[in-house]
């Protein structure tokens, strides 16, 4: 999955946060980069925070380890697409 | 399952034509899925059969502590419940479910969206890194599947012995025969991964669609 373009690596991220935290479509599609994840939404707690990674593994095909994972990047969907479209890409 | 278990029964009008076994996926997930799934076991009665969601042990109103609990215990437990009903039964398992119910003397087999237990685990032992990050304090995967290694360790409110975090991590759906697999999605069953939702919900829709694909999968293996 090394050549996915950001743009698919977005759309699967933003299916898969509505999955997780119940967005639904409309709230789900308009995440920006500056949207705020954990500690603003919610339903975005230490448990919906495992199973995004997990999801993210299956659906992007990658592997996370748990020293990447910080706090950072749930702050916002920017840092978390960033990571995202970096680690599909191999980095 | 002991007699002392509880079994969500819900029947038809009539004799029942078959039984469904419903097997819930584990832990969290089974609650975030439970309501749908007796949505699901209502629209089944409606089409003549009879539908049962057992306790597991250690899981719900079950007497057993769930740190006495391993996938080898549920297994067990399931394949007694199935012994124990008259008539054909169908297995129904969700996720993590499908990793239990190979055990049971079942007609026929039907599977929703199976999940491999390594990344069950992961989700579990993820959430407890999560929450003791928040808490101040720093653990990682492999340290805490090493201390799992001897000591029971408590996974998201769950709290698990070194034999069912073992068995969890290694375990894998098994092949069984005749066997309906079915993902969620568009060449699979409509609905929303319920299972996976940080706040509980329903889906009404993906309830009728179990039930209908279970029973169309009941009839084409000449069950009902």
């Amino acid at each position: 999955m090394t050549d996915t373009p950001a743009t698919a690596v977005d759309a699967t991220l933003r299916a898969l946060l509505a999955d997780v935290l119940g967005l639904g479509e409309d709230r789900a599609a308009a995440l920006t980069a500056d949207s705020g994840l954990f500690g603003e939404l919610p339903e975005f707690d230490s448990m919906a925070v495992a199973t995004v990674l997990t999801e993210m593994e299956d659906r992007l095909g990658i592997l996370i380890d748990d020293d990447e994972v910080d706090g950072e990047i749930f702050e916002t969907y920017g840092h978390l697409l960033a990571f995202s479209v970096r680690k599909v890409a191999g980095e | 399952m002991s007699a002392l278990e509880h079994v969500l029964r819900i029947a038809p009008a009539g004799p029942p034509r078959a039984t469904v076994l419903i097997v819930p996926p584990l832990f969290e997930e089974a609650n975030r899925t439970r309501r749908t799934l007796v949505l699901a076991m209502r629209a089944l009665a409606a089409e003549g059969l009879s539908a049962l969601l057992p306790d597991l042990p250690g899981q719900n109103e079950s007497p057993i502590p769930l740190v006495e609990a391993d996938l080898t215990r549920w297994r067990v437990a399931l394949a007694r419940v199935v012994d124990g009903i008259g008539g054909p039964v169908v297995v129904a398992s969700l996720r993590g479910g499908a990793l239990i119910d190979h055990a049971a003397r079942a007609a026929a087999w039907w599977r929703l969206a199976p999940a491999g237990g390594a990344s069950l685990l992961r989700t579990l032992l993820r959430a407890r890194v999560s929450a003791d990050r928040e808490a101040g304090t720093v653990s990682t995967l492999g340290g805490l599947q090493a201390e799992a290694a001897t000591a029971p360790l408590l996974l998201a409110g769950n709290l698990l012995s070194p034999a069912m975090i073992a068995e969890l991590g290694a375990a894998e759906v098994q092949p069984v025969e005749p066997l309906r697999s079915v993902a969620l999605g568009a060449d699979g069953l409509a609905g929303t991964p319920l299972w996976l939702r940080a706040e509980p919900g329903e889906d009404a829709g993906m309830a009728e669609a179990i039930a209908a694909d279970i029973a169309a999968w009941s009839r084409s293996c000449g069950i009902i």
